[in-house]
């Protein structure tokens, strides 16, 4: 027994290791030469202008934004979502995150859910032009605004601003994109159904009870999958509401069983050669942050994010919020508790770090901007000083 | 933002000359994690033994013996540990080479086991690259070749599909720091991978033979080696071995007590070791908190071998968030602290010269850490 | 408080710590000791130990979770990985069987800590601590010629959590301890003990350390120099033995660093935290008998003389009760005293 075991474990460790070798060599050029090199052959992968790791978008363009300046989900990373009470904002941003998927010609792969989520897509509008629109609107706008507030909106949209120090040598990549390369981020309207020639090549992989345990079935049919897969493949990993008892065994939810499994499939990202990033949602409601499970799961992301949505019958804040400004009202706070790469190397050093951000769902898209609480009703110039992504609309209006 | 020593000195004291089979705990909590300053135990460790000779010569280090380092890494692949250390200066591929540095990967294959679906990647390339690295694999026996390709085939097909226009440019600039294959074929032997299997301690007792092999591994390779340093130490870094317990936990028969047992059992194989643990307040706090709900198994066990180890460290370096939130320029807060275990031996020299500390750190982003007191 | 009652206290309990520590008499078999991260165990088991020395008792140190044997312990024992009949075992066998030495033998075991063992699943539900802790006061087996008076010290640290019963009936692992243990330390560190005091002399909520405080990633508060007492070392001491008559004794102690005073100092260094310089400074002499006055920096006090002069002072309004009609009265009539200088312009009476 040992001694097989023991076999296995070191031929495979020695194949392993020739070819971490491999990509120890080559790879420590990746981070900049290679990296930069590499998109170039695959949509929808970009440079991160932060250290030129490879990143993908995750569909929502403001989401993208605050991920510590890396202008997307880096590559080979998990993205833990986190949604408190019984809304379902984190499966829109999990819709855009698939959709952005199917729109590159990525391989998606859909973990516990029916073929119904994937027509469910939301329908393509174009490159995410609402992003580039609100970029381009804002250089122009350097023009007519005084130095100081210009700097400032700039600062609160933390969308140019998320590029920290770098941010600078960043903006001709991410403006210059469109141009150059097809698009890196897509706009899309919940309203519609994407229809597109990949969207049949979402992989479902259906939760369906077997003599293994559950997760390793699922784990060993996305290693499959990707294993099986042309090796430039991007994947994406989607696996909505996780541990929900509605679609998972009660069991499920035991340590040793869903640990083990997001373990492996980090390992599985991070396995040198496999090019593919995951988003997970988590029902904070049955299993609340404050749980040592739960913070384990988070332990085990490279990315944590919470959305915690308003009431619904916050009417208070809806009209003296958004009222004036031509917004609509914040639907929730977002808290970011991780960020991927950040936050490995240490924290810190991203301004984006304690900032307060508020979401809003509209039809069009899924928007993050800081939260700032409206000032007293009535002080309509100071109101619209204060909600800063106001700023370029308004801007753009009066000239 | 000046760039910063490799070691900041408020650091200094903590990180290098550790006394003999001390225990440092390294305590994180999620906004704050620790690779930072494990990396710059490696550093304090590796960077010093680079040195030696000339430290040797001067008649300056003759109390200090030529350090290897063993890091077991349960959440972080090699290639993280890797390129962090590049930062610093490490270049950990050629310390590998050399038996001063050994990589266990507690990650890739520790619950899935290896990937055993054959990969349809590039035959040709498979061909081409890789006889050269496989062929000297001391313990290889028959090595398939099958899972080896994803990371290989990642830079190497661009020629063979042609589309890439800059497919050279990523061999570029290896070629200078490093012949890829000579050395790389020579690192086979100690990157192990770790895999769990069956229940109990046994399990864990496999472990620790697969651990205590590599870092007989380095050990074996300096005694016989030419120069005869057969007294170089070795650290044991362990990154995150309470993932172990939190993924296997009671219904594995894995215990805080049997953890510690194989912590302690490690130790035995190696002059001192640094464990990082995760201190987050619910796998802490949880297990204690009378009244407020039922703690769960996992809960428990954590906060028994946190506790627990902090009793038997010698030194607990505390990591975690500002307490004031977040800031720009503070990445969190370092707590140094005696642990129980202190002043165990009455040699003064064994406790080594620390003293309790509280300073703020940030790491910045080129990597560079800034150690400071609060206000500085 | 009488001072008949602090002599009392000083003679007695410091008679009892000094018989406790060193182990005179078989005072306890079981001693136990609740330690926490903020103050460990150790310095009092290394006193223990050099104790121990001093007076020839074998010391055996069972280590649940120490590596390398503490210096100046004869056996040790390692219990990593041990059951507890094996432990139990090994100790056993760790005292050398010679008889023939002297009469009666005494030996110290030491535990270096009892969580682990409580905690571990090789221990099946039939295990009991007190069965495994008697086993070591009365060894099984032949009885040997020379009765062996063992006292057993076990660590139990407080702050780690204890695993769910196997019954809801059950006592837990520590109320069975301390229920068994005839002698109950439990440590404190000086430094915080004086913080504490300090925030209660000023009817402040006392600090909590460490884990207490319950913030996220502390697991040690301790820090060297606690602000403004660089002296505060040392390790307090809360003591409650239950004598053989069955009265209880409790008593505060304080443990000096070990670097204070010589190995083998053979007197007792343990004091009494109230007769601590730095806990209770000591009383300023009094003045008068009982009468307390506000301390000042200005001198309020009177003299005899100064306070009858204030008596023979009459205050303008006693003159203006006399009605002398208006214009008359309240004024200040004042016998000139020699020590006043009296000034013709300024001072009209």
């Amino acid at each position: 027994m040992s001694f097989r075991k023991r076999n296995i474990g070191l031929s495979t460790g020695g194949d392993r290791t020739a070819s971490v070798n491999a990509s120890a060599g080559l790879q420590q050029a990746t981070s900049t030469a290679a990296a930069a090199a590499a998109p170039e052959t695959t949509p929808g992968v970009r440079p991160s202008p932060d250290d030129g790791r490879p990143t993908t978008s995750t569909g929502t363009p403001s989401l993208d934004n605050i991920l510590a300046g890396h202008g997307g989900l880096p590559i080979g990373k998990t993205l833990l979502v986190e949604e408190n009470g019984t809304t379902d904002f984190a499966g829109a941003l999990l819709r855009y995150y698939a959709a952005e998927g199917v729109v590159q010609d990525h391989r998606v792969h859909v973990v516990g859910m029916p073929e119904q989520w994937g027509r469910s897509l939301p329908g393509l509008i174009g490159p995410a032009d609402a992003v580039d629109d609100k970029q381009d609107k804002r250089k122009g706008e350097r023009m007519k605004i005084a130095w100081r507030y210009e700097r400032l909106g700039e600062f609160g949209a933390g969308i140019a601003g998320s590029r920290a120090t770098s941010g600078d040598q960043s903006q001709p990549t991410a403006d210059g994109s469109p141009d150059k390369r097809p698009a890196f981020c897509h706009a899309f309207d919940l309203t519609k159904r994407l229809t597109h020639p990949s969207i049949t090549n979402l992989n479902y992989i259906p939760l369906t009870p077997s003599k293994e345990p559950l997760f390793t079935t699922i784990h060993k049919r996305l290693d499959a999958a990707i294993a099986s897969s042309p090796p430039n493949t991007v994947h994406r990993i989607v696996i909505p509401s996780l541990l929900n008892p509605t679609i998972y065994p009660f069991e499920s939810s035991q340590p040793d069983s869903v640990l083990p499994f997001l373990h492996s499939l980090r390992a599985l990202l991070n396995t040198p050669g496999v090019r593919a990033t995951a988003m997970i949602t988590i029902p904070l409601s049955l299993f609340p942050r404050a749980s040592g499970l739960v913070r384990w799961m988070e332990l085990i992301s490279d990315g944590v994010i919470e959305l915690c949505p308003f009431p619904h019958s916050a009417d208070a804040l809806a009209t003296s919020g958004a009222a004036t400004s031509h917004e609509e009202p914040p639907q929730g706070m977002l808290k970011t508790h991780r960020l991927p790469v950040l936050h490995e190397r240490g924290g810190g050093s991203d301004q984006n770090v304690g900032q307060d951000w508020a979401f809003t769902l509209s039809r069009r898209r899924f928007e993050i901007k800081p939260f700032s609480l409206p000032p007293a009703e009535g002080d309509k110039e100071g109101q619209d000083g204060a909600v800063s992504g106001n700023m370029p609309k308004k801007a753009d209006l009066e000239f | 933002m000046p760039t910063q020593p490799p070691l900041p000195p408020l650091l200094a004291p903590y990180v290098s000359s550790l006394p003999p089979s001390s225990l440092i705990v390294l305590s994180t909590v999620l906004g704050a994690q620790g690779n930072w300053l494990t990396l710059r135990y490696l550093y304090a460790a590796l960077n010093a033994s680079l040195t030696s000779d000339a430290a040797l010569s001067f008649g300056e280090g003759h109390n200090r013996k030529k350090q290897k380092v063993v890091l077991v890494s349960f959440l972080r692949g090699w290639e993280f540990w890797r390129a962090e250390a590049k930062r610093l200066g490490l270049d950990l591929a050629r310390l590998t080479d050399k038996r001063q540095f050994a990589f266990v990967d507690g990650l890739s294959e520790l619950f899935a086991g290896p990937r055993t679906t054959p990969t349809p990647s590039t035959p040709q390339t498979t061909t081409q690259t890789t006889p050269p690295s496989l062929a000297p694999s001391p313990r290889g026996g028959p090595v398939p070749q099958r899972t080896i390709l994803p990371n290989r085939s990642a830079p190497s097909p661009i020629p063979a599909r042609g589309p890439a226009v800059a497919a050279p440019a990523p061999f570029a600039p290896v070629a200078p720091s490093a012949p890829p294959a000579a050395p790389a074929s020579r690192e086979v032997g100690p990157v192990k991978r770790l895999h769990l299997s069956g229940k109990g301690p046994a399990a864990l007792d496999r472990l620790e033979k697969d651990i205590a092999a590599v870092v007989g591994h380095l050990n074996g390779r300096a005694a016989a080696s030419a120069e005869g340093e057969d007294d170089s130490e070795v650290l044991l870094v362990l990154d995150q071995p309470d993932l172990l317990l939190a993924a296997t936990g009671p219904g594995k028969e894995i215990g805080a007590t049997e953890m510690t047992e194989w912590v302690m059992g490690l130790q035995q194989y190696v002059h001192a070791t640094v464990m990082t643990l995760a201190a987050d307040l619910p796998l802490i706090h949880n297990a204690s908190a009378a009244g407020h709900q039922m703690p769960t198994p996992l809960e428990t066990e954590h906060a028994a071998f946190a506790i627990g180890s902090a009793h038997r460290a010698h030194l607990v370096m505390q990591l975690r968030d500002l307490d004031t939130g977040a800031a720009r320029d503070v990445s969190g807060v370092l707590r140094v602290s005696k642990g129980g275990a202190w002043g165990q031996s009455d040699n003064t020299d064994a406790n080594g010269n620390w003293e309790e500390k509280e300073a703020l750190y940030f790491v910045q982003r080129d990597g560079g850490v800034n150690v400071f007191g609060r206000g500085e | 408080m009488a001072p008949t009652n602090t002599s009392h206290r000083q003679t007695h309990n410091l008679l009892l710590i000094s018989k406790l520590l060193s182990l005179r008499d078989t005072a306890s078999p079981l001693a136990l000791v609740l330690d926490s991260l903020e103050q460990p165990a150790t310095p009092l088991i290394k006193e223990y130990i050099r104790r121990a020395k001093l007076s020839k008792v074998h010391i055996t140190f069972v280590a649940f979770e120490t590596l390398k044997p503490l210096e100046g312990v004869d056996a040790f024992v390692a219990a990593r990985k041990k059951s507890p009949l094996e432990i139990i075992k090994a100790v056993n066998e760790a005292y050398p069987n010679v008889s023939t030495s002297g009469p009666s033998r005494r030996r110290l075991i030491l535990i270096d800590a009892i969580n682990p063992l409580l905690h571990a699943r090789r221990t099946d539900a039939q295990f009991n601590v007190s069965s495994f802790l008697s086993s070591f006061l009365m060894p099984h087996g032949p009885p040997t010629a020379s009765k062996v008076e063992a006292s057993l010290v076990v660590t139990f640290h407080q702050d780690v959590p204890s695993p769910p019963l196997p019954s809801p009936y059950t006592p837990s692992p520590l109320s069975m301890l301390t229920y068994l243990a005839t002698t109950i330390i439990r440590l404190h560190s000086f430094s915080h003990i004086m913080a504490q005091k300090a925030a209660r002399d000023r009817s402040l909520v006392p600090p909590v350390f460490g884990l207490e405080e319950e913030l996220d990633g502390v697991l040690l508060g301790r820090l060297d120099k606690p602000i403004g007492n660089e002296t505060a070392q040392g390790v307090v001491l809360e003591l409650e033995h239950r004598r053989k008559s069955g009265r209880g004794v409790l008593e505060w102690y304080i443990l000096p660093p070990a670097s204070r005073y010589p190995p083998q100092y053979a007197k007792e260094i343990v004091t009494l935290l109230d007769d601590h310089p730095l806990y209770r400074p000591p009383e300023e002499p009094d003045f008068g008998a009982g009468e307390e006055e506000p301390e000042s920096t200005f001198e309020l006090r009177l003299t005899d003389r100064q306070r009858r002069d204030r008596e023979g002072v009459v205050l303008p309004y006693f003159d203006a009760q006399q009605g002398d009609g208006p214009g008359e009265g309240g004024r200040i009539l004042y016998d000139m005293g020699e020590e006043d200088d009296f000034d013709e312009e300024e001072d009209e009476i």
